[in-house]
């Protein structure tokens, strides 16, 4: 049962309550601005060789960076907003949900749906600031870009969800974030090529629905990809539908024992 | 006319691993009555809500709320109630209005009337100024006014208040205690509310039902639950110097002179008497045979405290866990304050 008020008002929440914290929003700006400034300009010095070039499918290491730093500020946005159920859990605000005479389905997906969104505007941010660091991107590859961006979100979102929904106090955040939040980061080809890993990590790479953004958004802005785009498109689809039921199966289940 | 019976419960019972924190309750609360759960903390009131309210599922019994089965047609009994917990659960990163609003939205209020439904219920408890005001910036006082406000926005059949007044200082408590009782009068809404205020319980309900360690203990309008007791309660406070207290109790007991005893602490007791003008020269005789100093003695006509205390033994007022309510909630808000 979807009641499009019930997505409406979670999606409301979620924008409203990012959009009251300036401190979230300065923070999840300068973090990927860090990111791009120090690490991408450190490392192009270092890479400016034809050899180094060559690593990264031909393209500067400025230009091959950018869509893995757009990527990686959507993927922490949205899982943090998906976890901050665990505040809701903590702070009450979950139960006034869980006794609303509301489909779970329908307030999990408003509230994916938000994050989605509040993600999205960060993502945005961040890739206008990487076409002063990175000239050569292509414009035309911007909606492509937000529409890689917006399945990652809704996946991520999803699984943030899922796991705050089990998860019993805030006390486990920060070790799940250690323990998610770097490994799908360095294994989703956002800062190096995926070609010469070692398995193991390879096949960490291709169940992280970041991979697939990452690369979808490197082709839309580079014309660079080292999967497929359209395999890209397919994997993210089918990632955030399974993540969602996933999570909307785990909602439905949540009690306050 | 028959009264209508809006709460049914049927011999409700929720074990945890350990504990039975809910034993066979039954009770029925009829239209636009105030029902109260009287108990000290851990009796097993709010778990006893959280069942009926549809968010844990009880290990055996049943409830009917509004006509509703609390076990087959839970989404029925949620669009008939409102609820007010115990701790908080509006966002702190709203305003008062927007909460209300998501609120209303979600319960289906027609949108051209939640505007002036919004307007109307903060008025009511007094927050009109400050809707528009993150909730993180309001007291205690203001959020749970706040929370009556939006358990009220849809208009429910029942409102549920657990502790509706816990942790609040004398001024705001009396302040809520009008609300509620003016929901009463105005609209005729049936209220359950939980508390471990015996002034509370006594205030604003109608019939009690005094309740610990998960049973209900006994079921009555405040009258009729201190008119189980007798006519006077006389406290005693002895100097235990040649005598414990309770030889002299047993010695008052055995001499006729009171019906019941309870030792309320170490070396004060309480009875129970048909008179206290004639109990209590009677009591200073009995010290006096056994050379006993007796240092204060007063009397009372019964309180819910001295009815807890005939059926449990135990006193209701001065509970440990009042102090650790506390603690816990202060520590709670210094955490909130940190991590947010
Ligand atoms: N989720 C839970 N798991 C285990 N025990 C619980 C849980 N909730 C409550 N209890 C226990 O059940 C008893 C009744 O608790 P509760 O209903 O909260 O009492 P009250 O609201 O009257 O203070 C207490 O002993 C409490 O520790
Ligand atoms: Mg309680």
């Amino acid at each position: 049962m979807i009641e499009a008020r019930t997505i409406y008002i979670m999606a409301y929440r979620q924008i409203k309550r990012f959009l009251r914290a300036k401190s979230r929003l300065i923070g999840s700006i300068v973090n990927p601005v860090m990111w791009l400034v120090f690490f991408g300009l450190g490392w192009s010095s270092a890479f400016s060789s034809p050899m180094a070039k060559m690593v990264f499918h031909g393209l500067d290491y400025m230009s091959y960076l950018s869509p893995g730093v757009v990527m990686m500020t959507i993927f922490t946005a949205s899982f943090i907003g998906g976890i901050t159920v665990i505040w809701d859990k903590e702070f009450g605000f979950l139960k006034e949900i869980l006794v609303a005479p509301v489909s779970r389905t329908a307030s999990i997906l408003g509230r994916a749906l938000g994050d989605m969104l509040v993600a999205l505007l960060q993502g945005t941010i961040i890739l206008i600031a990487t076409f002063y660091l990175a000239p050569s991107l292509k414009l035309s590859g911007i909606p492509l870009t937000i529409l890689a961006g917006a399945l990652v979100a809704f996946s991520f979102t999803s699984i943030g969800i899922a796991i705050a929904s089990k998860m019993r106090s805030i006390e486990g955040f920060q070790i799940l974030m250690s323990f998610v939040n770097l490994p799908l980061l360095f294994s989703s080809g956002a800062f190096y090529p995926l070609d010469n890993l070692p398995e193991w990590m390879k096949l960490l790479a291709y169940v992280n629905p970041l991979t697939y953004g990452v690369d979808l958004a490197r082709w839309s802005l580079t014309g660079v990809s080292q999967i497929t785009p359209s395999v890209d498109l397919a994997a993210l689809i089918l990632l955030a539908i399974v993540m969602v039921s996933i999570a909307s199966y785990i909602f439905n289940k949540a009690t306050i024992e | 006319m028959a009264r209508r019976e809006v709460i049914v419960v049927e011999n409700l019972t929720k074990k945890f691993e350990k504990i039975v924190a809910v034993n066979k309750v039954s009770f029925k609360v009829f239209k636009g009555e105030i029902f109260g759960f009287l108990g000290p903390n851990g009796a097993g009131k709010t778990t006893t809500i959280n069942m009926l309210i549809t968010l844990m599922k009880p290990t055996a019994g049943e409830a009917w709320i509004n006509g509703y089965s609390i076990l087959r047609e839970p989404s029925m009994v949620r669009k008939s109630i409102g609820v007010v917990f115990q701790d908080s659960t509006v966002d702190r990163y709203l305003t008062g209005w927007e909460n209300m609003w998501i609120h209303g939205v979600a319960y289906g209020v027609p949108r051209r009337e939640l505007k002036n439904k919004i307007t109307r219920l903060l008025r009511f408890v007094e927050l009109e100024e400050y809707g528009n005001i993150q909730v993180k910036n309001y007291s205690g006082g203001m959020i749970r006014r706040l929370e009556i406000a939006r358990g009220l926005l849809h208009e429910p059949e029942i409102l549920f208040l657990d502790e509706p007044t816990l942790g609040l200082d004398p001024q705001t408590r009396a302040k809520i205690w009008d609300y509620i009782l003016d929901l009463k009068k105005k609209s005729g809404m049936t209220i359950f509310l939980t508390t471990h205020y015996m002034d509370e319980a006594e205030k604003l309900c109608d019939r009690i039902a005094i309740i610990d360690h998960g049973r209900i203990l006994a079921i009555g309008s405040p009258e009729e639950l201190k008119n189980v007791i007798g006519r006077d309660v006389v406290y005693v406070k002895v100097k235990e110097d040649a005598v414990p207290a309770k030889v002299l109790a047993e010695k008052i007991i055995e001499d006729g002179l009171a019906l019941e005893f309870n030792i309320v602490s170490g070396n004060t007791l309480s009875f129970i008497v048909e008179d206290a003008y004639r109990f209590i020269p009677k009591v200073f005789d009995v010290a006096n045979s056994l050379k006993t100093i007796i240092l204060e003695v007063k009397y009372s006509k019964p309180t819910l405290n001295d009815v807890f205390l005939h059926l449990t033994g135990r006193e209701l007022r001065r509970e440990e866990g009042d102090w650790k309510d506390t603690v816990r909630t202060r520590i709670r808000m210094r955490f909130r304050r940190r991590t947010l």
